[in-house]
């Protein structure tokens, strides 16, 4: 079960992109490295970081792309 | 005073019979699903117009907006490349002055990835489709996912019937669009495709809305459409379908303060006045598989927003 590092959730409401994100923890092989979250501009990063608990230390959630290109 | 394209095309349906071949491969055109999403046709303004439908099944589409709905030209492939060729036959036969005005893209066809049917869509006004919002119950991502959030998969769910690619899509292989994360991702694949191919074409899409109409709009919207609902029925859902995917979805925001933003749509009653939540479907099929659900089937139009 391959799953990219980055997840596209630019246009997504709060609700299906933390399914999103979900998913696709579920789905990932444990590489150490957080999965990269590309969300919208009006993304409220620490409500969605709140909603996903635990899973909040698995992700790494970002407004712009290239912020991942410099993390990883 | 301009006629209810409605109360018309249930006239000109009376005018004609309407009997397509239907072996078990095809989706059924007596099903509601298709009652609906003709009901759109006839409000979505086709005369004159060049159409593609993505997904021809029987034929009984391409017959209705070439006699009904005076479309000038119709396009269409579907990705069992058996229907293509009853779609043509069932038009000779349905409506044969009309066998002329249909192009069939021949072969397998996913959504519009070949030369032959991008060439079509490059000539297309209305693009038209009808494809599933569910992913294959065995897909292996999907599995883990529903298995995370301790939810069963109905009994025979992962049985294939004849029609089962009209019904399911491959969850995974549509992962790079985000809103694959509701079931929509072949969809919003195909909304993003026909931007990119054909950028001044419509959209008319049928879908049956039981993540809610809200999310269905919000992603003609993330992909460049103006979404307007232009027709809607409640209608039953078949005995025996498994709804366990958007189970998933709901036990998945349990408790993530985000749980009212997404409850899916079903209903007790035929009118659609008393809803239920998947999960509160899923308990009423849990006492009883038998019992009555239903759900709304609409037909969203999306007009490309120009900058």
């Amino acid at each position: 079960m391959q799953v990219s590092n980055t997840i596209d959730c630019n246009g997504l409401s709060p609700a299906p992109t933390l399914l999103r994100i979900m998913q696709a923890l579920v789905g990932r092989d444990d590489c150490g490295a957080p999965l990269n979250v590309l969300v919208g501009s009006d993304c409220n990063c620490d409500r969605l970081a709140a909603s996903l608990g635990p899973l909040a230390g698995d992700v790494q959630l970002s407004h712009n792309i290239r912020q991942f290109a410099s993390i990883n | 005073m301009l006629e209810d394209p409605a109360k018309e095309s249930s006239e000109t349906h009376r005018r004609y019979a309407n009997t397509p071949e239907t072996p078990d491969f095809a989706f059924d055109p007596e099903d509601p699903w298709t009652q609906t999403f003709q009901e759109g046709l006839a409000r979505a303004d086709l005369r004159g117009k060049t159409v593609y439908e993505v997904g021809v099944g029987t034929g009984i589409n391409v017959a209705f907006i070439l006699r009904n709905c005076g479309a000038a030209r119709v396009y269409g492939s579907d990705l069992d490349p058996r229907l293509v060729v009853l779609a043509e036959s069932n038009l000779r036969s349905l409506s044969p002055q009309h066998a002329a005005y249909f192009e069939p893209v021949h072969g397998s066809v996913s959504l519009i990835d070949t030369d032959a049917a991008r060439a079509k869509i490059d000539k297309t006004d209305v693009v038209i489709a009808c494809i599933p919002q569910v992913g294959e119950p065995s897909d292996e991502r999907l599995t883990a996912f529903r298995e995370a959030q301790s939810v069963k998969l109905a009994k025979g769910a992962e049985d294939e019937a004849e029609d089962h690619i009209a019904h399911y899509y491959p969850w995974s292989l549509f992962d790079e669009y985000p809103y694959n994360s509701v079931g929509l991702g072949l969809n919003e694949a195909l909304m993003r495709r026909v931007r990119q191919q054909a950028p001044h074409a419509q959209l008319v899409m049928n879908f049956g809305c039981r993540i809610g109409t809200e999310i269905i709009c919000e992603c003609f919207e993330a992909n460049g459409y103006k979404p307007e609902k232009i027709a809607s029925k409640i209608v039953l859902q078949h005995a025996g379908t498994d709804i366990s995917f958007f189970v998933t979805l709901e036990k998945a925001l349990s408790g993530t303060n985000l749980e009212k933003q997404l409850v899916c749509k079903f209903y007790s009653d035929p009118d659609g006045k008393k809803p239920l939540s998947a999960t509160e479907a899923q308990n009423l099929i849990d006492m009883d598989p038998e019992v009555a659900l239903y759900h709304e089937v609409a037909v969203i139009r999306g007009i490309p927003i120009t900058n």
